[in-house]
């Protein structure tokens, strides 16, 4: 027993000397739990090795990897949504110890909308445009038991927009028959999905594009459009804030000193801009293909070759 | 007459709390609900701790103590706080750790670069130590097994590692074992030395009391920012979060255990000349034995339970490949790596008991190789196994499915999984549905008003009233500041949120853990059986069964406080069969002179008898309950728990908002605890268990 | 040659204040007056000593504090006042080092409730204090098999004490206490769970062993007639005093208090007097036709005494050599009083 514990101390010691010894830092990329967002990190990483750097991919989570870069346990953060994760970017921003490295091309709209068989079967006649659910008859089949006889709105977690949504029921006039649910994480909205499924009922959700919904088609509601300062915390009024999702950006986040520790590669992180296409081929190879998020990489970088090569000169 | 009557008030419990009712519903239709009125809701003066307790964090983080620190980035000194410093090299050290555990079975060149150059490692790539395959893998498992206690454990460990293996989970489960493997006996290290300590210091004892209530009660979501922030992300900083939960019991079990030897014991191990670290690890130690190995188990389920939580922090292995599944719906294939957590921790609770458990023969004579024998069986099978498949290397479609089966080519049964959870809906969606509707309805809605309708002064007379009755006034005002100090932030409606889905819950939990431990734990196979249920569910992640539960119920109160009571209902159960095994079997006998019908026994013999050990258990339901339905937040809830988890974006202040209200949630617990507790101790006195 | 222990006005009071209420109490301590201080009177003014292969057996009502007066002895509990040399060296002021070495070296103990490692096999506690002084594993394991043998626990080596009855308990701890052959060995109440055929046996070999062993030996019984058959002086307790300290046959023959008396008075004395204790001095005119050792029970011999209605000659059983004569009308008077 004695024994065990000295040679407990005796390891920790050495590797606390080891490992502060060792200079060269592997790059440390953010694995979430999204196929895309994997794949992608994957990409990153054989391309980095490919450079010449040692790489590791670290199990991280959505909202708290800001705070990893600006404190520099991650390098990046390279699927940063603007409706969702605008926030805590920022934040950590101000805060110092992160930065902006650009942003891919693929544009992403974030916004409520309906399953495609809503529209199929007419639960909810007019839609997509927003003035149809005005309709006592189109509100009831959104009901639930807890909603007390309003139709309901499944948002994502309250953090990723706070009011945003039931600022523009009130806008839009629609809050005597229509109210918000916070869902507690994307797993619970994926789920709702499916459930609204199996029952064949109508469901209003928080969703984006692109994502591995798209495939069983999913239809964005068409609401009032959106300028800077409709909404109510940009300035906007209660007539305003009834205004939809803009369309967004996809950033890519880093630490601060990637680009003095890893030149290279944070030349490469700069020029990676991806388009939704790529993101789709991505996610496709993992959700459709069967592949590993490894196999998947391989098989994106052997596909896109030129494209690779081009972000890394 | 008057005095009589106020006689029989003071000595009967039930009139008490019949008055405090009554007290309790007069304010409650009294008071009007108003905004300014602070008998319906005090003012929220405390609105500035989180960022109080922000900044204390964040100073002791990045300002506290800086020391100057050489960067050779940007080649200057830069000013670091010590303390992350030394979290920093804590960090280092555990991820060195876990990296030899997990090197040595799963091969890879991190350990070997500790000792050579890098340049020297990248030309030479061939220097890395070879993975074990899970044929040898398996093979040691059953050995081992079977040396620990013949051939029935060898064959839960065998066939336990085959089904990792073949189901192609072999290398996250490494990866998972590996952290396991260290972060358990660090609780148990820890356990030991404070439990040892508290023992030893009656000071010291006091002190932790409330410390581990804390951890153990704080909801782990409240905690990963700062982890992060101090331990960064990665196996260690998973092993940290798991480490704050899992050696509180380990503390107090040690504490219980070496409290119990008997004095003379120790004077024995005195008089027979022991030195004070012989009388601790040869006497002390030993004979609280039982007590201890209780502990241990649990660190073993809490470690294993914590697995998903640990992989938001950035711990590789099951946990990971769990959330990755439920991200897109993939129940069957989530279900299979939860099953994996499960046999690890079957497999790890089994072993350890076991060793523990094995006796020394002194006299048997062995040659060496009797001795050795089964190392070197597992010595021979590691060579042949690792020939048969480097020479079977590529044989197959490229893939050597002897050395590991990867986990999209392992045998697979999530088909059949996701199968059951489409009949389960397709038979039950509509009758649960409406029963679901009714219980929103009926049930759950009008219980959240009348907490939501509860003015401050009623929440408080009741609390505060139930502690005194069962207490004294010293426990009253213990419950009653700690309620406090919630009721004075601006969170106390979502308090009340937080109360009434855990009241419901752990009512429902405790009903169920003490009927079926009662039903089941009165025979011992029935009771073994349970246990072993017990040991599945707390084990396996409930984030699994999250998504079928949504699919019934949808995201309503119903799904979390289902999730919730699955869970809360282990500890119910398990502490009820322990209650009812600790019942004399000279009372059984006695009750069975007497002709007592089986219901008789359970009301007046076994109910009376294991109250104190169903208390314990109703203790630990509490907790369990907070637990999950701060995990409900997952799903959708309006309490503590989804302001902790949006927390967990917040940079600017989220640390010190998650950890207030995991602190809320902790005195919440403690409250009942308190209350619980005194409660149990006094039938303890009445029954004179004392 | 200095006695083995030696206790000099030595003091145990239980409870917080207890030195401060024993420094003003000038050494004449009253058990009420401290009880109502909130003190517990343990061991009250001890003074004694204890010769080298002697042993003392030591009385009392239960709570008299004989248990209490082994445990300062053995410094299991600090005495809170007067002075205890064992071998000559003041026990008190020894630190723990040489606390360990003392135990390991010299004494043994076997605990009025068994006191066994609940986690350890028989033949491991045996073994255990051997262990702990770091004699190897497979020698002490044969050490231990020889006690085991020797308290006749043959075959249970590897039982558990929960698996074992209360005397059998008892006999792996007087086994452990032999193990590692001290010189000082305090016994409390040793015998006291087991059954009357065994109790005979044990103190047979008891008695065996010490003719062997010689030991120094401080030995706790409610039983007066183990006492008497094993004691070489007897010391009776009553709330913590030492009431009397004398061989047997005084404390039969003369009492010196009311409490000692008490305890005395329901033993038939010839099942407990040796011939030693009313034997007259020398006498010529003792007959040869008949000689009784002097260690002889009176009742044991008393038929053959009275028989022959002569002087008879006494003799040290160990040399044959005459040491005294007995009268029959003495036996008389032991059998029938007056
Ligand atoms: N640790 C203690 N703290 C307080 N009082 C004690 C303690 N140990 C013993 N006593 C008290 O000291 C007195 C003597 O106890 P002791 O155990 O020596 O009695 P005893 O003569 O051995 O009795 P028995 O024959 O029942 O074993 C008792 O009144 C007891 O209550
Ligand atoms: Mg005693």
């Amino acid at each position: 027993m004695k024994k065990f514990i000295s040679l407990f101390y005796a390891l920790v010691l050495f590797a606390g000397f080891t490992t502060v010894a060792k200079a060269a830092d592997p790059i440390r990329i953010p694995v979430l739990n999204w196929s895309s967002q994997i794949v992608m990190a994957n990409v990153m990483a054989q391309a980095f090795e490919e450079l010449g750097y040692d790489v590791e991919l670290v199990p991280a989570e959505s909202a708290t990897r800001y705070e990893a870069v600006r404190v520099g346990e991650l390098h990046v953060a390279h699927e940063t949504w603007q409706s969702t994760m605008a926030k805590p970017f920022y934040e950590a921003m101000d805060k110092g110890g992160l930065i902006d490295a650009g942003s891919h091309l693929a544009p992403t709209l974030e916004d409520m909308g309906v399953p495609q068989w809503v529209i199929d079967e007419n639960l909810c006649p007019g839609l997509p445009n927003w003035e149809a659910l005005k309709s006592p008859e189109c509100q009831a089949n959104f009901a639930t038991p807890d909603s007390e006889g309003k139709g309901r709105w499944l948002e994502g977690p309250y953090e990723w927009h706070t009011d945003v949504m039931p600022n523009r029921l009130k806008g839009l006039g629609l809050d005597d028959q229509w109210m918000v649910k916070f869902a507690g994480s994307a797993d619970a909205l994926w789920a709702e999905l499916a459930a609204a499924k199996k029952e064949g009922r109508g469901t209003v959700i928080f969703n984006w594009t692109p994502n591995f919904t798209d495939a069983e088609g999913f239809v964005f509601i068409e609401f009032p459009p959106f300028y800077q300062g409709c909404r109510i915390e940009d300035g906007g009024s209660v007539e305003t804030t009834g205004c939809g999702s803009p369309i967004g950006w996809l950033k890519k986040a880093a630490h601060i000193k990637f680009p003095i520790t890893h030149t290279s590669a944070y030349k490469f992180y700069t020029k990676m801009e991806f388009t939704s296409g790529n993101i789709g081929e991505m996610a496709n190879y993992v959700d459709n293909g069967g592949m590993t998020h490894a196999e998947a990489a391989t098989a994106y970088i052997a596909n896109n070759r030129d494209q690779i090569d081009l972000f890394m000169k | 007459m008057d005095k009589n009557y106020l006689e029989t008030i003071r000595n009967s419990k039930p009139a008490q709390f019949g008055i405090l009712i009554f007290i309790f519903l007069i304010l409650y239709f009294l008071i009007p609900q108003s905004e300014n009125n602070y008998l319906w809701r005090l003012p929220s003066v405390l609105k500035g701790i989180p960022l109080a307790i922000n900044n204390v964090i964040f100073n002791a983080l990045y300002e506290w103590f800086p020391l100057k620190v050489w960067d050779p980035v940007f080649e200057m000194y830069e000013e670091k706080a010590a303390f992350r410093e030394f979290t920093k090299a804590v960090s280092q050290g555990l991820l060195f750790l876990i990296t030899v555990v997990r090197e040595l079975l799963l091969g890879g060149d991190k350990i070997i670069d500790v000792f050579v150059s890098d340049s020297w490692l990248k030309e030479n790539d061939w220097l890395s130590w070879p993975a074990l395959p899970w044929t040898a893998t398996t093979v040691g498992a059953f050995l081992l097994g079977y040396q620990l206690n013949g051939i029935r454990l060898g064959l839960l460990g065998g066939i336990g590692a085959l089904y990792i293996s073949v189901f192609g989970n072999y290398v996250p489960s490494i990866q998972t074992l590996s952290f396991v493997l260290i972060t358990t006996p660090i609780c148990f290290v820890l356990g030991l030395s404070f439990g040892i300590w508290g023992y030893l210091d009656k000071k010291v004892e006091t002190a932790l009391q409330p410390v581990l209530n804390v951890m153990q009660t704080m909801p782990q979501f409240a905690y990963l920012v700062p982890i992060i922030a101090l331990f960064g992300l990665g196996d260690h900083a998973g092993s940290i979060a798991t480490i704050i939960i899992a050696t509180p019991p380990m503390i107090r079990n040690t504490i219980l255990g070496l409290k119990r030897i008997s004095p003379e014991v120790v004077e024995a191990g005195l008089m027979s000349g022991c030195t004070k670290p012989q009388l601790l690890f040869k006497v002390l130690i030993p004979a609280a034995r039982r007590d201890i190995l209780n502990g241990v188990n649990t660190v073993i389920m809490q470690c294993l339970a914590m697995v998903v939580i640990a992989s938001f922090v950035g711990a590789k292995g099951l946990g990971l490949n769990l959330k990755i599944a439920l991200n897109s719906l993939k129940i069957g294939k989530a279900a299979e790596a939860g099953l994996c957590i499960v046999i690890i921790a079957v497999i790890l609770d089994r072993f350890t008991k076991a060793w523990a458990d094995k006796q020394k023969d002194y006299f048997e004579n062995l040659t060496f190789f009797q001795r050795y024998k089964l190392l070197i069986i597992f010595a021979i099978s590691v060579v042949i196994f690792s020939i048969i498949a480097f020479i079977s290397g590529g044989y197959f479609d490229k893939i050597n499915y002897l050395y590991v089966i990867p986990i999209e080519k392992g045998l697979t049964i999530a088909h059949y999984i996701d199968g059951a959870v489409d009949w389960v809906w397709e038979t039950f969606f509509y009758s649960l549905n409406s029963f679901n509707k009714f219980l929103l309805t009926q049930v759950l809605g009008p219980m959240k008003h009348a907490y939501l309708g509860m003015p401050v002064i009623a929440t408080f007379t009741l609390a505060m009233g139930a502690a005194y009755i069962v207490g004294n006034a010293r426990t009253a005002l213990i419950v009653g500041g700690m309620l406090l100090f919630i009721a004075l932030s601006e969170y106390w409606d979502r308090a009340l949120i937080t109360m009434y889905m855990g009241s419901f819950a752990v009512i429902m939990a405790s009903l169920n853990g003490i009927i079926l431990g009662s039903i089941f734990g009165r025979t011992e196979r029935g009771g073994r059986i349970l246990l072993s249920f017990c040991d599945f569910f707390e084990t396996f992640p409930s984030f699994v069964y999250l998504i079928p539960v949504i699919f019934l119920f949808n995201i309503t109160d119903t799904s979390v406080l289902i999730a919730a009571i699955v869970y809360a209902t282990v500890p119910a159960t398990r502490y009820t069969v322990w209650g009812l095994k600790s019942v004399p079997l000279s009372l059984h006998e006695a009750g069975t002179m007497s002709g007592v019908s089986a219901f008789q026994r359970w009301t007046n013999i076994e109910i009376p008898i294991a109250f104190p050990t169903v208390m314990l258990g109703v203790n630990q339901t509490v907790v369990f309950s907070l637990q999950m339905v701060i995990l409900g937040a997952l799903i959708g809830t309006e309490d503590l728990g989804q302001i902790i988890f949006g927390a967990l974006s917040r940079t600017k202040d989220g640390a010190g908002v998650a950890l207030t209200l995991g602190i809320f949630v902790s005195l919440i617990a403690i409250c009942v605890d308190v209350i619980v507790r005194n409660w149990a101790e006094e039938r303890k006195k009445a029954l004179g268990l004392a | 040659m200095s006695p083995t222990i030696s206790c000099d006005s030595v003091y145990k009071i239980f409870g917080a204040n207890a030195n401060k209420l024993l420094a003003d109490s000038n050494g004449s301590v009253d058990a009420k007056q401290f009880q109502e201080a909130g003190c517990i009177v343990g061991v009250n003014n001890a003074s004694f000593d204890v010769e080298k292969g002697e042993m003392l057996v030591v009385m009392g009502l239960s709570g008299s504090g004989k248990s209490t007066l082994l445990r300062c002895i053995s410094r299991l509990t600090d005495a809170t006042a007067g002075k205890i040399l064992v071998d000559g060296e003041d026990i008190c002021l020894m630190n723990n080092k040489q606390l360990v070495e003392l135990r390991r070296e010299k004494m043994g103990m076997v605990f009025q409730n068994f006191a066994l490692l609940p986690h350890k096999t028989v033949i491991e506690n045996i073994a255990f204090p051997l262990q702990v002084k770091g004699v190897s594993t497979e020698n002490s394991m044969y050490k231990a098999l020889e006690m085991v043998e020797l308290v006749g626990l043959k075959g249970r080596e590897n039982y558990f004490p929960r698996e074992l009855s209360g005397g059998q308990q008892q006999r792996v701890g007087i086994a452990r206490s032999l193990a590692v052959e001290p010189d000082i060995w305090f016994l409390d109440e040793p015998f006291s769970a087991l059954d009357p055929l065994i109790r005979k046996e044990m103190q047979d070999e008891f008695l065996r062993l010490q003719g062997v062993l010689n030991k120094t030996i401080m030995f706790v019984t409610h039983d007066f007639d183990e006492a008497l058959r094993l004691a070489d002086r007897i010391a009776i307790m009553k709330d913590g005093i030492i009431e009397q300290l004398d061989t047997p046959g005084n404390i039969v023959l003369n009492p010196a208090t009311d409490y000692v008396k008490k305890f005395t008075e329901d033993v038939p004395r010839e099942k407990v007097l040796k011939i030693e204790s009313i034997m007259d001095p020398k006498d010529t005119n003792a007959s040869d036709n008949l000689k009784v050792s002097k260690d002889d029970i009176i009742e044991s011999v008393a038929e053959k005494i009275l028989n022959s209605k002569e002087i008879i000659k006494v003799i040290d059983p160990k040399d044959s050599s005459e040491v005294g004569s007995i009268n029959p009308s003495k036996v008389i008077k032991v059998l029938f009083g007056g």
